[in-house]
């Protein structure tokens, strides 16, 4: 099968002198559904930008559907992107908008002129997404402002942004990096369904290795810029994961560098 | 946080089109957008503005600044000795009403010594005084000092001064008061928790207003100088009025870089207490 | 003797040292050059009040014909204040979408745009009214044109700092989807900073309306000119009450802006 996504020997340096990523290569095969995992800072979230260009990247090439997007400017970008939908850790909606209008930006990029400059949605759409929030239990909420709304209800908009737009990639930064247990398991649970439902490929940056081992069908590890393992779960030894994160498992599990961050992120909102 | 359930039916305008808007609006913006847009409209006919006259005179800007361009150095000595007054004034006004404003702020706080009436009153006395135009004060104050720096200092105090008691106020109140009560209840007097609770919490604030009003004061000097308070404003306005383009635009550009000096520092002290 | 101990780390301590420090040395420099002392104020005070008792109070009204000009007057320096305050937020909103690195669809341009409102924003309204009034002549429209430059200049440095502050985040989202930078600025940039923008606004006619009391002075018309051309002639009794006049205008402002304003942030 085609892949959708091909990265060649791509690096990025940032002008502060960091090397974000090194001489990456990797492909992406459609309905695959991937975690990219490592330490804070070894390039997780440079190398999901690099993908839709929110990140210019220094040399190698970016191949999205068989197109090289890392040579694409102006309206050429945006159609790539239209084609990529993306969930932040920290949900990036208009708060002040309802959640319908935040669902709907999801259709910007398809449209044109006037029509999407003041929002003038075609009723197909909007009861698309009306429909899309309902399933995803926000229902009750779509006229409600997107700021009033709990973590987990904010992704699930977040998520519904990225459907709308017919994606055939999705890319999530750190989704469940500010949310609690629970609501974490929704949002990993929507995010698999959803995805597999819709053919999407998915790649996900995570902080936790469990919760990577329990959904994925392929994991990632990057450590310092580089790719360290590119494997099946079960693949994912205790040996790996110390390679990746330079430490033991059980310093990983019982409170080591990933939970403290969530943590902190949990209590910083 | 918004949990009470909510019927789902989707809303439609008159026309049947599904509507996409929050269902709880804040409709006094557009309101606001609307008045603001009509008054603008207004005030611009009542002022009956020759628009075409002043577009036509617009090549005479172009001139004006080429003449201020051609930098007259010779009266160095003066735009020096002029700018370095103006600082002064700048500095000490600004000095003098930090002290005032602490104190008055103190006063007019009313978590901190909680007598309503008296800071009331403190407060709308200094909302009269801020009112009035500056310039209005030096001129006061030139009748009591006669010409020169110190009726600008004390002029400029009078504003600053009530705009420092105004804003240290404000800064005061925004404590919560649990924090002053558990201070209370150690049995620190009244003027204990001003210094040693008060006072720390408010100081990154403090430091902003006075950078802040430090701006502002030295870009009073034109003030001080059209009213014949001495300074570099002085300067700019008799030189341009004496059509000495060339010093003009020397004691102008210094304005703009001392200014822009000032801002720039005070960015970065901001920057630091954060 | 017993040492105390600090209470603050050293370099913290060091640091306030070295600013208070510096503080005495400059007021000490300034008092120097200007002698300017306080005591001079009071030894001097018999003369402020006996001015005030005697020229201003009790404030007067003059004829019948000359308070409708003075009332005339007043309305003149709010419609400048109104107008130069308007035209400078537009404009602003426009020219600051390009000077905040975040939101304008050329960055490095951002740079530029930012300095080219510090220079404008650092001269201040008032010479640039003297710089104005040399070129074109005195008049209303040029003391708004005064007026607007500076405003202008604020507030693409404010709105610009709002967006860095506020709309980063849904920025990157937009971008992310594929929207245009007009969609971008309509359907992220909007909605999410209006309400700045607009306390922003309203800080700008509260200072404006000063100003252009102000630049009346030199020039502009308006309530400002009037008050000076009784102070000219001697005629501080009517001065006063135009003085208090200004004064309660100022005030009235001040009130609706600062209700208006916790009306909009909701």
């Amino acid at each position: 099968m085609e892949p959708i996504l091909t990265f060649e020997q791509v690096t990025k340096h940032y002008p502060n002198g960091v090397h974000a990523l090194q001489g990456i290569s990797l492909s992406i095969q459609p309905g695959e559904f991937i975690s990219v995992i490592g330490p804070s800072g070894s390039g997780k979230s440079t190398l999901l930008r690099a993908i839709n260009q929110l990140i210019p990247i220094s040399s190698g090439r970016v191949l999205l559907d068989g197109a090289d997007v890392s040579a694409q400017k102006g309206r050429a970008l945006r159609s790539t992107r239209c084609k990529v939908g993306m969930i932040f850790q920290n949900y990036n909606l208009v708060y002040r908008l309802s959640v319908l209008q935040n669902a709907l930006h999801g259709r910007l990029g398809h449209m044109r002129g006037a029509a999407g400059i003041f929002g003038l949605y075609t009723e197909a759409d909007k009861a698309r997404a009306i429909a899309l929030l309902e399933e995803l239990g926000l229902g009750s909420f779509c006229y409600n402002r997107a700021g009033d709304l709990s973590g987990g209800q904010k992704q699930r908009v977040g998520i519904a942004r990225a459907i709308m737009q017919d994606p055939k990639l999705l890319l999530c930064d750190e989704p469940i990096a500010s949310l609690d247990p629970s609501s974490a398991k929704t949002i990993m649970d929507i995010l698999r369904g959803m995805t597999k439902q819709r053919g999407i490929a998915c790649v996900v940056n995570l902080h936790q290795v469990d919760v990577a081992i329990k959904y994925s069908t392929r994991i990632i590890g990057l450590s310092k810029g580089s790719i360290v393992f590119d494997g099946a779960p079960e693949a994912l030894t205790d040996e790996v994961i110390e390679r990746i994160y330079n430490t033991s498992r059980e310093n990983l599990m019982m409170g080591g560098k990933a939970d403290e961050e969530a943590y902190s992120a949990n209590f910083a909102v | 946080m918004n949990n009470g359930i909510r019927i789902a039916a989707p809303r439609r305008t008159r026309a049947g089109k599904l509507r996409i808007d929050c269902l709880e609006k804040n409709r006094a913006v557009p309101a606001f957008l609307g008045v603001v847009a009509g008054l603008t409209v207004l005030s611009l006919f009542f002022l009956q503005i020759d628009w075409l006259r002043l577009a036509s005179r617009i090549p005479d800007i172009g001139s004006i600044f080429w003449k201020l361009l051609h930098f007259d150095l010779s009266r160095l000595d003066l735009i020096g000795e002029a700018l370095l007054e103006t600082l002064s004034i700048t500095v000490l006004s600004t000095l003098y009403s930090l002290v005032l404003g602490l104190l008055f702020g103190m006063l007019a706080a009313d978590n901190i010594f909680r007598v309503r009436w008296f800071s009331r009153l403190l407060k709308s006395f200094f909302t009269f005084l801020r009112a009035v135009p500056t310039p209005v004060w030096v001129l006061l104050m030139m009748v009591c000092l006669g010409m020169g720096a110190s009726a600008g200092i004390a002029g400029l105090c009078v504003h600053t001064t009530a705009f420092f008691t105004k804003s240290f106020a404000e800064s005061f109140e925004s404590i919560p008061d649990e924090t002053l009560e558990a201070l209370e209840a150690t049995g620190v007097g009244r003027l204990g928790i001003f210094l040693n609770a008060v006072l720390p919490s408010t100081l990154a604030q403090i430091i902003a207003w006075t950078g802040m009003r430090l701006e502002v004061n030295f870009s009073e000097c034109a003030i001080l100088g059209m009213v014949g308070a001495g300074g570099i404003g002085f300067v700019i306005s008799s030189c341009i009025q004496g059509y000495e383009y060339g010093t003009a635009g020397v004691a102008i550009f210094l304005v703009f870089l001392i200014a822009y000096g000032i801002e720039r520092v005070f960015v970065q002290i901001k920057k630091r207490i954060r | 003797m017993k040492k105390r101990i600090p209470q603050i780390s050293p370099s913290e301590r060091r640091m306030y040292g070295a600013f208070f420090c510096v503080i005495v040395v400059l007021f000490a420099l300034c008092t120097a050059y200007t002698r300017f002392s306080p005591l001079e104020l009071v030894q001097n005070s018999d003369n402020f009040w006996a001015f005030l008792r005697e020229d201003f109070l009790p404030p007067a009204i003059p004829g019948a014909a000359k308070v409708e000009n003075i009332i005339n007057s007043i309305f003149v320096t709010v419609a400048m204040a109104l107008a130069a305050t308007t035209t400078a937020a537009i404009l602003a909103f426009f020219v600051s979408l390009f000077g905040s690195e975040s939101v304008s669809p050329f960055p490095k341009m951002a740079k530029v745009v930012r300095g080219f409102a510090a220079f404008l924003r650092n001269i201040p309204a008032l010479v640039w009214a003297f710089i104005l009034f040399s070129s074109l002549g005195i008049g209303t429209g040029v003391g708004v044109v005064a007026l607007c430059i500076t405003s202008f200049a604020f507030m693409v440095r404010a709105f610009a700092e709002t967006m860095e502050d506020i709309s980063q985040d849904c920025i990157e989202s937009l971008q992310a989807v594929g929207a245009s930078f007009p969609q971008r600025v309509a359907h992220g940039v909007l909605p999410s900073c209006l309400s700045g923008f607009l306390s922003w606004y309203l800080y700008c006619i509260e200072v404006n309306i000063r100003a252009s009391t102000i630049v009346g002075m030199v020039g502009g018309g308006g309530v400002g000119l009037v008050l000076f051309s009784y102070i000219k002639s001697f005629r501080y009794n009517v001065a006063c009450s135009i003085i208090l006049l200004i004064a309660a205008m100022v005030i009235a402002v001040d009130l609706v802006t600062g209700r208006l304003r916790g009306e909009l942030a909701k």
